[in-house]
Parts: structure tokens; sequence; C-alpha cells
């Protein structure tokens, strides 16, 4: 990467980037569609991103970002609160942001478009041999400054409210080029991506939206979401394969029983890796399981393979330091941004996580990681999911307790409590176990600190009425996470349509006892 | 099938088709309401049930235990399919291999 500028593609210009059922498409072809789409651009400072298929959110980032604009990564969909992402949700959610970068570019008339990019530019993708219109020119015009504000990434709220992230092109590019190192990407052996996580998340932007652009790879475009789909993509790119998943999807793989084309790697991030789940994926599949170890502020900073133990190894231009208890990771045009969790370093590109640090918890002296109190709650047999939550009043009510919610169908909440017993500090012991019908897990398996309130509230509401059942329940903490978009739909899926209709989908009511939510495992949030 | 299903009802009428897969997708999906009170030509997803794309992952996991078929996104009949329980069962009778 040059100092003074970095290109929007760094691949060769008949490396194929993206693959469609039927199609490839190039380096040069997708240059082409991108710009052809930024001049269409509506003439606005932000670019609201909320394409659905993989490659017109390819584009859509593309040509915003060719023409100079910011391109939202706009999909959160419904909050807590319940409002979507209208032209009102947007601006409420970029408001304290704004004075960051508006002041630095256009005057304040210009407002926010709204607009599907792509969906009314259906972009001309040809075969890596079709012409391109740029080549005369060649390819400086896709060269782009390094500290270009590209994309506004936000997190999705498990440390609190929804906040937005500025993303440089430096550094998107950079970490692009290394997570294509530290996986071992060989461009003379392209590596053919089949990607379950939504393009819109930072996970599945990094994985499947930028490092195409930089990594010797290519990413699957057609339907990517039921296993069927999943098996089909595979069938139809070349080796070596490689599927990037979560948690969630992994497990829905495995209980389809699908056999899969031969794989590379499995990649998965946005919520630990059981081992179980690892071992039993590569015994299944004959490849490695790894993970990436990232978040939203931060992207993608580190691997491992998960069944090689918990350590993690930094991408290769990622520096971690310690001070005091935060953890500051930093990256070329990524300033230090202090990491959610506690760290081990060796000072050598190696770390161990020890917790997060919202979710380190101090009683009776003690402290004690949430994160692996869930660990030791869903270790237990019958419990299929489960998570330790500190009450809001912990610090204020000296006999206050965590509480502790299991989905476990098969055992009582005594049961679990006496398990406990054996392998918790009696400090940490919660006064009773509370058996739910889910976890309000969001559509990348994570528990959101609002899902995780309302979920308290519920049940006390429940205690106090004991009247709120059924779905047509607007408080139920399932119907107010935002599971609707996340979920890897492309073009012709037209779930994709009724669940981003759902955008606040009704909620559900809580049963006790209850049948297995199978949602997956708790833990630290890793995105 | 439900409790209120008359004994000797034959079970390949379309309605009992349809409370079957209501029950599948009540059991599939953890819901609190009977599968009675699904109405068989509301919505499944969006504003009728409800339901997200990860029940619709959990409930293709379920079709195709039950019924021996998998269900794949391709050329966007997923809407159609998804569109109630009626369409639903339709599809499910149309590809069942048991």
């Amino acid at each position: 990467m040059s100092s003074g500028s970095v290109p929007l593609i760094g691949r060769p210009a008949d490396a194929v980037l993206f693959r469609l059922p039927g199609g490839a498409v190039s380096a040069d072809a997708f240059a082409a569609a991108a710009r052809a789409l930024a001049e269409a651009l509506p003439d606005v400072i932000e670019v609201p991103n909320r394409c659905r298929g993989r490659l017109n959110f390819a584009l859509g980032f593309a040509a915003s970002v060719l023409r100079g604009r910011l391109s939202l990564l706009a999909s959160e969909p419904a909050r807590a609160e319940g409002w979507a992402l209208t032209d009102e949700g947007v601006a409420r959610i970029l408001s304290p942001l704004r004075p960051l970068w508006r002041g630095e570019r256009e005057g304040p008339t210009a407002q926010p478009w709204e607009g599907e990019v792509g969906a009314t530019a259906p972009p001309a993708l040809g075969s890596p041999t079709a012409p391109n219109p740029l080549r005369p020119q060649g390819r400086r015009g896709l060269m782009l400054p390094p500290t270009f504000p590209a994309a506004l990434v936000f997190t999705s709220g498990s440390t609190g409210d929804p906040v937005g992230h500025v993303k440089l092109f430096g550094a998107l590019a950079a970490r692009s080029e290394d997570a294509g190192a530290a996986f071992g990407f060989d461009p003379a052996r392209p590596a053919s991506i089949v990607a379950m996580a939504p393009p819109q998340h930072m996970y599945g932007f990094e994985t499947s939206v930028l490092l195409p652009l930089h990594a010797a790879c290519s990413v699957w475009c057609g339907p990517c979401f039921y296993p069927g789909d999943v098996r089909a993509a595979l069938a139809a790119v070349p080796a070596p394969r490689v599927l990037v998943t979560t948690p969630f999807q992994l497990r829905a793989l495995l209980a389809a029983g699908a056999e899969l084309a031969p794989l590379e790697a499995i990649i998965s991030a946005t919520a630990p890796m059981h081992d179980d789940m690892a071992a039993e994926a590569e015994a299944r599949f004959g490849c490695p399981v790894l993970e990436i170890f990232g978040a939203t502020e931060v992207g993608s900073i580190a691997h491992r393979r998960t069944l090689d133990g918990p350590d993690w190894t930094l991408y290769p231009r990622v520096r971690l330091r310690a001070e005091g208890d935060a953890a500051l990771v930093s990256g070329p045009y990524a300033a230090e941004t202090a990491l959610g969790d506690l760290v081990e370093s060796d000072g050598a590109g190696r770390f161990r996580l020890l917790g997060r640090r919202t979710d380190v918890v101090k009683l009776g002296g003690r402290r004690a990681s949430l994160a692996g109190l869930s660990r030791i709650l869903t270790g237990i047999e019958g419990v299929v999911d489960g998570a330790f939550v500190v009450p809001e009043d912990l610090e204020r009510r000296p006999t206050a307790r965590l509480l502790a919610f299991a989905v476990a169908p098969e055992r009582s909440a005594a049961e679990i409590l006496e398990a406990l017993r054996g392998r918790v500090d009696p400090v940490f012991l919660p006064r009773r176990v509370i058996q739910v019908d889910a976890l309000p897990r969001n559509a990348l398996g994570k528990l959101t600190e609002q899902a995780v309130k309302r979920l308290v509230m519920d049940i006390a509401g429940r205690q106090a009425t004991d009247i709120r059942r059924g779905r047509a329940c607007p408080g139920h903490p399932r119907g107010a996470v935002p599971l609707a978009d996340a979920d890897g739909h492309e073009p012709g899926d037209g779930l994709a349509e009724y669940a981003v209709a759902a955008e606040v989908p009704p909620g559900r009511g809580l049963a006790e006892p209850s049948r297995a939510g199978g949602r997956d495992k708790p833990g630290q949030d890793e995105k | 099938m439900s409790i209120d299903t008359p004994i000797g009802t034959p079970i390949d009428t379309e309605a009992a088709r349809e409370r079957e897969v209501a029950q599948l997708i009540v059991e599939a999906l953890h819901l609190e309401q009977t599968a009675d009170a699904i109405d068989p030509d509301a919505p499944l997803f969006g504003e009728g049930l409800g339901l997200d794309s990860i029940d619709a992952l959990e409930l293709a996991l379920a079709i195709s235990q039950a019924y021996g078929f998998e269900l794949k996104s391709d050329a966007g009949r997923n809407r159609q399919i998804f569109a109630s329980l009626r369409s639903l069962t339709a599809h499910i009778e149309a590809n069942r291999t048991r």
C-alpha cells in the first residue's frame, strides 16, 4: 500500500471478485459498474446502504466511496424503542456524529438520502472478459486517499445505545490485506468465500465485501441462507472453498446433516465457538474451524483455530498494548481504540481473553466474568442456552445476587441451581434460575444489553401480573431485538422482504417451563 | 395434531394438513399460541405471525426433518411459499418425500 493513495481494488484486472449463479464478476467489471453507479447517485453527502443483495451492497459501497461519499451501513433495523431506519431514524442515529465529519465536507444544505443504492440502477455485470469502459483511462480514478472516511458502521448495542463508527478507507484496505495474509489466501490459488454473515454487519462487511477487493479471494453472491443454499453455493464455486459463518448458523448446518463440497476452512465470528461444536464441524467437514476476533469499533483484529486453545494471534499490522485495565488496539489508519474486553497479552502478537470489561462483576470482593459464568451455566447438561445477568441494583443492594436465565426444557430450575452450586463461587450463585423459552438473542447470536434489560423487565412484569402471554405482547425482548435483516439474504430470496417488513416483530411470550430455544451459546461478545 | 381433531377425521383433508403444519410451526418455533389460532391465510412473516429470519432457518430445519425435503432460496419462490400457512402447506404437499 503506497502512502499517498490506496486503490479501491487491489487485485489484478481479471481477478474474480464476486460470483453469482452462472457468472463471475472481475475486478474490472466491478469497477466499471461501481463507477457507473457512482455517477448515478444523487448529490448527497451520505449514502445509507440498505441493499440486501451482497453484490448490490458491495457496489453501493464502492460507488459511494468513488463518489467521495460516506457509505452508511444502515442496516440496524428496529431499535429497542421500536423505531426503524426512516429518515427521522437515520437522523437520530447520526446526530451525535454529524459534527465529526459534516463540518469538514459540504454545507448544511445536503440532505440524507434514503434510496436503495443499486436497486434502481441494476449494475451492468459482465463476465471477466466483458468490454471494460475504464480500460482506456487505466485505473487511476480508482485511487483513494487512505484518510478518506469511507464507511459509517453502527455497533449493535451490546454495550448500550447504538453508536456510529467512521472507518477510514486506508484502515479497511489494510485490514483486508492483513486478513488475507492471516488466513493464507494465495493469489496463485484464490479462495472462494461463501458467506452466511450479512454484509451490513461489520463481520460480513469485512469478510464478504472488503476482503475480495484486497485479498486473493472471491465471494459468492447467490442465495446463502438455508443449509441447502450453502451446499449449492459451495458446489458452485471452485476450490479452495471457505465458509464464513456464525455459531448459530453453523449449528443449523450441522443439524441439517448437510454434506458439503470439500472445505479449506470454516471461519466464524460474532459469538464464541464452543470447542464441542468446533470439534464436530472439523470432523464432519474435514477442515479447520477458525475464528475471528474483533468488534465493530475496531474491526477484525485477530484469529485463532478454536481447537488450538484460547490464544488469539493479532493480524500482521495490528498492535495491542495494555494501559491499566484497558487493551488498546491500533492499526494502519485506525487510531487507538480500547477493546471492551480484558485481555492478557504476551506482547508478541498473541493474547488471551479474560472476559468483557463491562461484564466483569464484583461481588463480595470477588471478580468474575459474566461470560465465564454463562459458559459454566451452558456447560451444564440439559442447558441449551443460558446467561448470567447483573441486576441493575446490584451495587446499591447489599443482598443483591446475580440473575441467571436458562433454556433447559429437560431440567428443573432447582437441578440447574444445584449443578451450579458445585462449580461457581457461592457469592456468584443466583438466588434462583429463571427458565425461559429462549434468550432474546439477535440474528448474530448476541445478547444485547437492551434485550437483557427488557427480559428482566418482562420477568418482573410477569411476576407482578402474570398476564402477559402470547405474541401480541409488544414488550417482549425477542420482538425488540433487531433480528430481521441480519440474515445474509441475497437477491431472489423473498424472505428478506418479509423479514425486513417486520421491523418490530411482535413479541412472543415467555413460557415456564419451556422447550428449547436453540439459540447459540452466550459468552463474551466478539463482534 | 391438535387434541380437538375428531377421532376418525381423514388426515388427508386440506384443513387437517394445514393444522399439522401449524403444529410443526408452533413446536419448532416455541410459539405461545395454539396451532388452531394460526390463520391459514395470514402472512407468516412480517405483520402476520411476525416470524423473522432466524425463525425461517429453524422452520426450514423442522420441515426437512419432518417431510424429508429441503427449502432453498432459489428463484424468489420463498415469498410465495411463506406467504401463509396455506401456501406453505401446499408447498410441503408438493415436495414431501415422507
